[in-house]
């Protein structure tokens, strides 16, 4: 039995104003992301996909369109609803990391759970399994400057799920690492998906990167161009065309199928 | 520790210190506990420490500055506040300033010039005769100038039933010690009129001790010289720089210079019908003041004719507060500039220098909120970690500056030396604590409030569309 979805989009439109031009980002974009998937968007550049995960994380509001993430519509809510929502219900994992250079590796995991009501007993608690999960125990008082990229990203990752979060979103968190620690990073994801059946999205330009996910959605201008699932042929070789930013769809490209998403066309996909 | 109970028992006199002290406490309870908040915010303070200590500094500095102006512009405030009960009216010539009355008036004034039944009399009264002069008239200076009050010893000090009675205010408020040591040293100033109190602070600048004596030539009383002994002195503060003397002395002198002058046949000297210079009379309340008014003034407030035993020169009685603004009538302009110029340029100045260290700040930080953000921080929880950087740098900058300027002024330089008036020195009130952390506050506040807006209004999706 497939598993209940835990995001539906809708619909979505998103518009930007840049000075008197309008910039559709997201045109009429529906999908469905299923409990405990570990899903890759992908696109190049411009596509909407950095967008989409901002939406779907509630770091923006829609144009048009909604967007549900367990029982709540994110869509209606307003900014102060939204960053509650989000202390519960989200971890987001940055390119660049993004800890805060003032404050230790630990203090840093723990900023989020100064936002819900519990004991500092609890929170260190959370704070060491967190921690633990990542392998940096060893590195709790270090502060950012004193810790390599990959340990920065762990523990950046530390802090996307000390919360507990419904949802894991991850926008190029393999962006700004070597390979050996992106292949860390990636490791550490996977096993987030498989021993703790949480639900991650990832923006990633790299196809060794969107190879982990179980599913790659390509994006361009604003809309869904393919999708492709993991345990189809080709779709473990990063150099395969499925996994290319390629904007038309090779026809008969192995690995992909049609799995409803319509375009504004209203074809499969 | 006497100073500090003095400094607590001055600050818990008001009120409004103790809603202050109250306030505070909340604060410090509010910040134990949002501990982690609270050292979020020391730690986003640190982040940039010089920053952080040279806005300090600008704010200690701007704090003293205020502290000292409203020092001096509260203490006028205060003795220039009309009082309604037990207050202290000042009788001087009418048409004259300087006043100079006969000191043949100073009897019948401390009676309140009774004449019929139902008139009312003063509760106490000190006459004031005016005496300066030099201990070194061949190199007049500043430092070797010391002038004198004139008065009853013991309307200075007295103790009845182990309470302090003065009619000069705040005599009441030196410590037991120097209570009785004044006391001692007024009874003695009783016993012999060449003894005489000067302040610590004016005993410095003339390079005397108490102990010593001193050979006065007068500046005023041209002819007068005086050999004075030193007995006792006035602590730093209010009446470190001045000097009082047993009145009888003076007057002594006077006769014995217009005895002289009859054996010589030489004028009478021109002063001696001219020394007393103010009466200072105590009343219950304003109703007999107003009474005492007409039994000095002659005039009748229904209308009916009454004469004024004091005719040449006439006198005028005025309440203390209006005689003192009288007297300073002439620094209004400088006092109003410094109140109503000079203040709120500083307290500008001080949100303008907050508001752009907190704005560069803020420019800086914009990814580390946008990031805040992301993790569950609400927009208002953004504008209260700014606000509350700024209001930490406001509040322990302003309270540590006034507290320096209350302990360095008071107990360093026995006051803010400012002379306006008869006032050489003002001291600084405990209440400067509550303005230095009320001015900080304020002014970090009303600094903080557009870059702390601007952080709440960070847009997520904007920051890192850039940054991405």
């Amino acid at each position: 039995m497939a598993a209940e979805s835990i995001v539906r989009v809708a619909n979505l439109h998103k518009t930007f104003r840049r000075g008197s031009e309008l910039i559709q980002v997201l045109i009429d974009l529906s999908l469905e992301v299923p409990e405990g998937e570990f899903l890759a968007l992908m696109g190049p550049s411009g596509s909407g996909k950095t967008t989409l995960l901002n939406l779907i994380a509630g770091l923006d509001s829609p144009t048009d369109g909604t967007i549900e993430v367990g029982a709540d519509i994110i869509s209606r809510m307003s900014e102060a609803q939204l960053a509650k929502w989000r202390t519960r219900h989200v971890g987001f994992v940055f390119q660049f990391y993004h800890l805060l250079p003032v404050l230790t590796a630990y203090e840093n995991v723990e900023l989020p759970l100064l936002l819900l009501p519990m004991s500092s007993s609890e929170r260190r608690k959370q704070v060491l399994t967190a921690l633990d999960l990542v392998s940096l125990t060893d590195r709790l008082s270090h502060r950012p400057g004193q810790l390599s990229g990959g340990q920065q990203q762990r523990v950046g990752i530390a802090r996307a799920i000390v919360t507990d979060p419904t949802l894991i979103v991850a926008d190029e968190p393999t962006g700004d690492l070597d390979s050996r620690s992106a292949e860390e990073i990636l490791n550490l994801l996977v096993e987030l998906k498989n021993g703790l059946q949480k639900t991650i999205i990832m923006v990633t330009h790299d196809p060794r990167a969107a190879v982990r996910a179980e599913r790659v959605l390509h994006l361009d201008k604003g809309r869904l161009v393919r999708e492709a699932f993991h345990g189809t042929a080709g779709f473990n070789d990063p150099n395969h065309p499925a996994h290319r930013d390629g904007i038309a769809q090779p026809a008969g490209l192995q690995g992909t199928q049609d799995t409803g998403i319509r375009t504004e066309g209203g074809g499969p996909v | 520790m006497q100073k500090l109970d003095d400094l607590l028992l001055a600050l818990l006199e008001n009120p409004l210190n103790v809603v202050f002290v109250g306030v505070l406490l909340l604060v410090v309870v509010l910040c134990v506990a949002y501990f982690q908040q609270f050292l979020f915010i020391l730690k986003n303070l640190s982040r940039n420490l010089v920053r952080s200590i040279m806005v300090s500094i600008a704010v200690m500095l701007l704090v003293v500055v205020i502290t000292l102006v409203w020092t001096v512009t509260a203490a006028l405030d205060q003795v220039t506040q009309e009082k309604s009960k037990d207050f202290k009216a000042i009788a001087t010539e009418r048409f004259q300033i300087p006043s100079q009355m006969p000191f043949s008036y100073e009897r019948e004034l401390s009676e309140g010039a009774v004449r019929r039944p139902g008139d009312v009399t003063p509760q106490d009264s000190m006459s004031w005769s005016f005496y300066g002069g030099t201990i070194d008239k061949e190199h007049l200076t500043r430092e070797n100038i010391v002038f004198f009050f004139c008065m009853e010893p013991k309307k200075l000090l007295r103790m009845e039933n182990d309470k302090p009675i003065s009619m000069m205010d705040d005599i009441d408020q030196l410590s037991t010690t120097d209570l009785y040591l004044l006391e001692k040293a007024c009874e003695e100033m009783e016993k012999d009129p060449r003894k005489v109190v000067i302040g610590v602070t004016r005993l410095e600048a003339l390079k005397k001790r108490v102990g010593e004596t001193i050979r006065i030539s007068s500046l005023n009383y041209r002819g007068i010289d005086l050999d004075l002994e030193i007995i006792g002195s006035f602590p730093k503060g209010r009446y470190g720089q001045s000097a009082v003397m047993n009145r009888r002395y003076l007057n002594n002198a006077l006769d014995a210079y217009n005895r002289d002058a009859d054996k010589t046949g030489t004028p009478h000297h021109p002063l001696s019908d001219k020394s007393l210079n103010l009466m200072w009379l105590r009343v219950p309340d304003t109703k007999s003041f107003s009474q005492l008014a007409e039994q000095i003034e002659g005039s009748d407030a229904e209308g009916h004719q009454r004469p004024s035993p004091f005719a040449a020169p006439a006198v005028k009685l005025e309440t203390a507060s209006s005689g003192i603004a009288a007297f300073l009538d002439g620094y209004r302009d400088l006092l109003w500039a410094v109140s109503y110029l000079l203040v709120p340029s500083i307290l500008a100045t001080m949100a303008l220098v907050l508001a752009c260290a907190i704005s560069i700040g803020v420019r800086e930080r914009r990814t580390e909120m946008a990031v805040l953000k992301v993790l569950g921080f609400g927009p208002n929880h953004i504008m209260s970690l700014i606000l509350g950087e700024a209001l930490l740098i406001g509040v322990v900058s302003g309270l540590v500056s006034s507290a320096l300027t209350y302990a360095i002024f008071n107990w360093g330089f026995g006051g803010v030396n400012f002379p306006i008036a008869f006032f050489p020195t003002f001291l600084v009130p405990g209440d400067a604590l509550r303005w230095g952390v009320t001015v900080g506050a304020v002014t970090s506040f009303i600094g903080s409030v557009i870059p702390a807006w601007t952080a709440r209004s960070v847009k997520v999706s904007e920051v890192f569309a850039k940054v991405a």
